[in-house]
């Protein structure tokens, strides 16, 4: 947990958090000055130093230009200033403590200097391709498109340093570059605007990029050295960005951040400089070239840099000035799991750095439908409805979850978000209807069990043997391109679309070419054959194949995602890649998994989408996240422990309605989020509602849309209302936005007139003798979980007694109840 | 802060919605596009078209036995159906398109469509979407990024697919189903055609569709003065446009087939072609925006003269009769017609007297909205395996048909993970194709 999310935690523990106008030096807590320790090992470089200063309520400032920096002894390093810029410039080797002090505050650093006098021939890969990043030439609009650009081509984002240095080089001998005159070098005009360029002056000729080409050409335009230049060098191993964190009050302040880039051979760099800076959130925190943010209106803002092929970034939050903010004092829910009181505390610590009040918890009838909802799939009955109202168990919430955890449609709807997952589907000659429907019931069978779900997908990433035998072999049977089985595994199980890498390294993430290959060689030597039975194919290993790498053209070797080269001889690789997975220390799939469930009930992920994990994607509060991830490895992956911690925690049980602290407030879980029902669901409860039974091929009469187990299987509502084909992985295949036909067929189709018509419930009502008014009143139970109000009694009953036709104007007032939004969304 | 302005704002949303054709702000659904400033944007301006007939011809078909005859080749390349003069002077068809003949002086001929794509699925994505299949991205086909620039118009949906969808690439893509086509799901051909949820269930007549409105209003108002979601919004959007749909007799007479005189029916031919493109024109006259309709089945690996003999007629009885009527009735200058298929096939004929998939060099016929009358443009080399002259790619024939709309396909839209992607990538307008 951060520095700041554990202050505000402790407030907000205490039960207030009071926010009162301050904001120069005086406030100042603490500072922290970023990097923590400075090492210069050239003539050359230099290090950047900032100060930032924190105040008691978390709010940070930039005050590196009031503070005082001394060295202890200054025979080692100049420090340089102008301003808010402090550079130490290195002049002779040894060691010192760095001092700064700001009002009071101080904070030591220690600084290293060495080889103080030499100054190193620059290196292609180290200083020559950080400038096509830098100035833009190599983005995917200009020379980095895959044919380049007006006839030069340079590799996307740097993906291929060597076949960047032949095409400058080689390709068109004496043309881009000129030895004898390297300023005249048209590689540097056509940048520096010396001559037309249609991606216009990207730098000036006495810029610091300039110069580095230059000095490249002039001594000789060679690549790196070594038989294999891209090994001699250091290779890049990290990028820090810094400071961590930002809680900016008001607009048109300013923090400057600093970018270090660290090396295999322990050295660094400063690459503030160098670096490529973005913010998602322009509108909160812009970011200039230089690496200095200003801060705008209220909000959240990811700041990120690039640098080669890494890519970071840090939160920041930018909050009014002078803000008079209260946090509500709330009081521990009965029933709430240690878990869920933990969920609550992190949630409420981000949402008391951005000055957020939540929601209250909502009320018992808005609880039981949206449990209800989320738990089995199905609404309330009024009988369910009574008799939870009419309990007076402080702790009845958590028995009412208890119970619906226990019901079989609860294991049911789990079974299909993970048949999803799994893409449990007949197709063709691959996977016939009886092996998917195999496939379906082993997954019913481990997640009814709920077996830890780290078992599950081990068994399913190391299946072999028959599909009919061992079904989760189908899950190499549904798809058999070894590029796309990498791909889905890391979407599935990783919560990370890798696809871009395979033709390019990743702008936005850290995957590049060399981690996609790597990753995909785990399933190079997956064999298969033809069963006894027609039907049935066989997987097992075939303990040969490789994987080549299309640029490096030779075979990739087994590596995990940013992580070791394990040993794979004599062995299936999936078995090792398996382990790697679900190993409680891999530092995705736990996450991933809590993020499933958390957007399950949310409708939207602390990772969103669930599936799309990456830097510039970043979890809307980390520590939440984190700690999801960690309860879950460690409870012995118990799902149900999962989503028990998440149902009894307070945030889910908040209210939809907002206050104006938290109106715009769309992700950071402060109040309840209005979903539709998914396609599946909203065919069940139209069913359960209105007394009819679905049928659906395979599948008895009455059978619920949950329980299909074949995503070929289908209907005009189910796709229409955006059920998932299971073809593709993607979380985003379950389709929830609304369409024209959507309305039409709800409207005018037979899915609500026909249903009301053969579940016959108003007529069956009136002949037993109820009243209008009393059918009205179980009609709205029936839909909303509620009664009418006053006024929506008074306006359907008129309606009802006005007609000719009485049993007709009833049935009206439900297809209207069926065709409004309270029935179609969870809220 | 009151309920009541909860309840008013989103009343004022639907209104603005209403007012701009709703093609501006559904909520969250447009949040996403509209957020970032930062992206290349151009405004639209008039384009010379105001509709588009997308005939799409499944199957890949043959260029040398359509538009592109070379009656000078051996016959293992020729194949053995002759060629025809048309009213263009020394530009010749294939002997089937006898009535496209006549109407060859209203067209654009191209016969230098051209790109690397030999499978039907990738082929297809191509010429639905003007990109190549992306492992990463599933772009939107032409149909949806016009729904997605220019929304609807006269209370219709504005892209429209007769009589199915016919391929996964014909969708929204990245766009999402709001900007998805509206399938009818029955054919026009068939004698009991009607539109899937168009018309009121029976024994609900406009009194008491009018009757359940006011119902679901009264029942739905205490939610909405509650909530304040986008989603809610974006749906009653689509409400609101279903509403406007069912309740207009005149958007719905334009899925009425019945309504066309017998004399046009027949002109059309009563099959599939015929009807399909009738109903195109209907739907187009009344406001859609595109409509995608396919027709045949043109994968003629085996006895290609047999297929071209049963498949080709019918589409040339319907093109030349939408052509004329299109014409006839002023409306061909602002609507343009494609016909175009996924490639073409090999310049042999292969050992089952058919002909196998072929994109290097393929047919495709463009009308009306803005594009030349009466020119064949480019040209295939002797035996139709290479261009010879005016190669043209996907991505220009996609960029020129989004100019003849007014739309600068040079515009980025925001793909899932905060991704701009230009409607077309990199392509140019080609003005000899414009008139």
């Amino acid at each position: 947990m951060s520095r700041t999310a554990r202050t505000i935690l402790q407030a907000v523990a205490v039960g207030w958090l009071t926010l009162a106008a301050a904001s120069d030096a005086a406030d100042l807590v603490n500072i922290e000055v970023y990097p923590p320790q400075v090492r210069l090992d050239s003539a050359r470089d230099r290090q950047r130093l900032i100060v930032q200063g924190r105040a008691a309520d978390g709010r940070t400032f930039d005050v590196t230009a009031t503070a005082e920096v001394a060295a202890s002894d200054a025979t080692f390093a100049a420090i340089d200033r102008d301003g808010a810029r402090v550079v130490l410039r290195p002049l002779a080797d040894g060691d010192a403590t760095l001092r700064v002090a700001v009002a009071g505050h101080v904070r030591e650093l220690p600084l290293r200097v060495v080889s103080a006098s030499s100054d190193p021939p620059l290196s292609f890969r180290l200083d020559v391709m950080p400038v096509f990043a830098r100035a833009g030439c190599n983005m995917g609009s200009c020379h980095g498109a895959a044919r380049g650009k007006d006839g030069f081509r340079l590799s996307l984002f740097g993906f291929d340093p060597s076949g960047d240095h032949h095409r400058i080089t080689r390709e068109l001998p004496g043309r881009r570059i000129d030895l004898a005159h390297p300023e005249e070098s048209l590689l540097l005009l056509k940048a520096t605007g010396g001559v037309p360029h249609t991606g216009g002056k990207r730098f000036a000729a006495d810029d610091d990029l300039a110069d580095r080409l230059v000095r490249w050409i002039a001594a000789g335009a060679a690549d790196d050295p070594g038989p294999d230049p891209a090994v001699s060098v250091p290779q890049l191993v990290g990028l820090d960005l810094y400071p961590p964190s930002a809680l900016i009050e008001g607009e048109a302040a300013t923090q400057q951040v600093v970018a270090v880039a660290r090396f295999s051979d322990g050295t660094d760099r400063d690459v503030t400089d160098l670096a490529w800076y973005g913010t998602n959130n322009d509108r909160s925190a812009k970011v200039s070239p230089a690496g200095t943010v200003t801060s705008g209106v209220r909000g959240e803002a990811f700041l990120m840099a690039r640098y080669d092929t890494i890519t970071v970034g840090v939160p920041m939050v930018v909050i009014p000035k002078d803000l008079a903010f209260q946090f509500p004092t709330e009081h521990d829910l009965p029933g709430a799991t240690e878990g869920a009181r933990t969920i609550d505390s992190l949630v409420n610590a981000k949402l008391a750095s951005l000055r957020i009040a939540p929601s209250p918890v909502c009320d018992d009838e808005a609880f039981l439908r949206r449990v209800t909802l989320d738990l089995v799939g199905l609404l309330p009955t009024p009988d369910e409805r009574a008799r939870f109202l009419a309990d007076s168990a402080p702790d009845k919430r958590r028995r009412a979850i208890d119970e619906l955890m226990a019901r079989k449609e609860f294991v049911e709807l789990w079974v299909m978000r993970w048949a999803e997952i799994l893409q449990i589907r007949s197709q063709g000659n691959d996977v016939s209807p009886k092996a998917a429907l195999l496939y379906h019931q082993w997954l019913d069978r481990r997640i009814a069990a709920n077996e830890p779900i780290d078992r599950m997908v081990r068994d399913l990433l190391t299946a072999t043997g028959g599909t009919f035998d061992n079904p989760p072999t189908n899950y190499f049977q549904l798809e058999r391109n070894t590029l796309k089985i990498a791909e889905n595994v890391a979407q599935a199980f990783l919560g990370m679309r890798i696809q871009c890498a395979q033709c390019h390294n990743h702008p936005f993430d850290r995957w590049t070419m060399d981690d996609y290959y790597g990753f995909a060689a785990f399933f190079a030597q997956i064999g298969r054959k033809k069963g006894a039975d027609p039907r049935e194919q066989i997987v097992f290993d075939s303990g040969g194949g490789e994987m080549q790498h299309p640029v490096k053209g030779k075979p990739a070797v087994p590596k995990f995602l940013g992580g070791e080269t394990p040993k794979v001889a004599n062995r299936d690789r999936r078995e090792a890649l398996a382990a790697w997975i679900t190993s409680a220390d891999n530092p995705f799939f736990a996450k991933h998994v809590a993020n499933i469930a958390w957007t399950h009930f949310f409708g939207r992920g602390i990772v969103h989408e669930p599936d799309d994990a990456r830097i510039s994607n970043p979890p809307v509060n980390g520590p939440l996240l984190e700690e999801l991830g960690r309860r879950f490895a460690t409870s012995g992956w118990d799902f149900r422990g999962l989503v028990r911690d998440i149902v009894t925690s307070r945030t889910y049980q908040r209210s939809f309605a907002t206050n104006d602290t938290n109106r715009l407030d769309e992700t950071n879980f402060s109040h309840a989020a209005i979903r539709r029902q998914r396609a599946e669901v909203l065919l069940d409860t139209l069913a359960q509602v209105t007394d009819t039974k679905n049928k659906f091929p395979g599948l008895p009469l009455g059978a619920r849309a949950v329980q299909m187990a074949d995503g070929r299987t289908t209907n005009y509502f189910l796709t229409t209302f955006g059920r998932a084909t299971r073809e593709d992985v993607c979380s985003c295949a379950v389709r929830m936005d609304p369409s024209l036909s959507q309305a039409l067929h709800l409207l005018n189709g037979d899915v609500a007139n026909e249903r009301i018509r053969q579940g016959g419930l108003v007529g069956r009502r009136l002949a037993e003798g109820r009243t209008p008014g009393a059918i009205i009143d179980e009609l709205f139970l029936r839909c909303n979980g509620r009664m009418p109000t006053e006024r929506e009694r008074i306006e359907t009953l008129l309606t009802v007694l006005d007609s000719t036709d009485r049993k007709q104007a009833l049935e009206d007032v439900f297809w209207a109840l069926l065709n409004s939004p309270e029935f179609i969304f969870n809220h | 802060m009151p309920h009541a302005l909860g309840f008013s704002s989103r009343r004022e949303f639907l209104h603005v919605g209403s007012l701009t054709g709703l093609g501006l702000s559904l909520g969250g659904l447009f949040r996403l596009q509209a957020a970032r400033a930062d992206l290349k944007s151009f405004d639209h301006f008039v384009g010379t078209a105001k509709s588009v007939i997308h005939i799409w011809l499944p199957g890949g078909w043959a260029q040398q036995e359509t538009f592109d005859p070379k009656p000078l080749v051996p016959v293992e390349y020729r194949g053995d159906l002759s060629a025809i003069d048309t009213k263009l002077t020394g530009v010749q068809f294939s002997e089937k398109l006898v009535k496209t003949a006549q109407v060859a002086d209203k067209i654009t001929v191209v016969r230098s469509m051209t790109h690397g794509e030999a499978a039907h699925e990738r082929g297809t994505h191509n010429m639905f979407t003007g990109y190549r299949p992306s492992p990463a991205l599933t772009f939107p086909s032409f149909g949806s990024v016009v729904a997605h620039e220019l929304g609807p118009r006269a209370n219709l949906p504005p892209y429209v697919c007769v009589p199915t969808l016919p391929a996964p690439d014909a969708g929204a893509g990245y766009l999402g189903s709001a900007f998805g086509p509206f399938v009818l799901g029955s054919d026009p051909a068939d004698g009991g055609f009607t539109v899937r949820d168009l018309a009121l269930p029976g024994g609900v007549d406009a009194e008491r569709f009018a009757k359940r409105q006011q119902l679901r209003e009264a029942v739905g108002r205490h939610f909405q003065r509650l909530e304040d979601a986008g989603a809610v919004a974006a749906m009653d959007a689509f409400y609101e446009r279903a509403y406007a749909l069912v309740s207009s007799a005149e958007a719905r007479a334009a899925f009425d087939i019945k309504a066309e005189p017998d004399a046009i029916k027949d002109e059309y031919g009563r099959n599939q072609a015929g009807q399909r493109m009738l109903l195109a024109r209907r739907l187009v006259e009344a406001g859609v925006r595109f409509v995608t309709l396919s027709y045949g089945g043109w994968d003629m690996h085996g006895k290609i003269r047999d297929g071209i003999t049963n498949t080709l007629p019918p589409f040339d009885q319907a093109f030349a009769a939408l052509i004329t009527d299109l014409d006839r009735r002023g409306l061909l200058d602002s609507t343009l017609v494609m016909a175009s298929s996924e490639f073409g096939r090999t310049p042999r004929i292969n050992a089952d007297a058919g002909r196998d998939h072929w994109p290097k060099v393929f047919s495709v016929v463009l009308a009306g909205g803005g594009i030349k009358r009466g020119q064949v443009y480019g040209a295939s080399d002797t035996i139709a395996a290479e261009p010879a002259d005016s190669p043209l790619s996907v991505a220009d024939l996609a960029t020129t048909v989004y100019h003849c709309l007014g739309i600068v396909a040079d515009k980025e839209l925001m793909a899932p993970g905060n991704r701009p992607v230009e409607i077309v990538d990199d392509g140019t307008v080609r003005k000899d194709l414009l008139a």
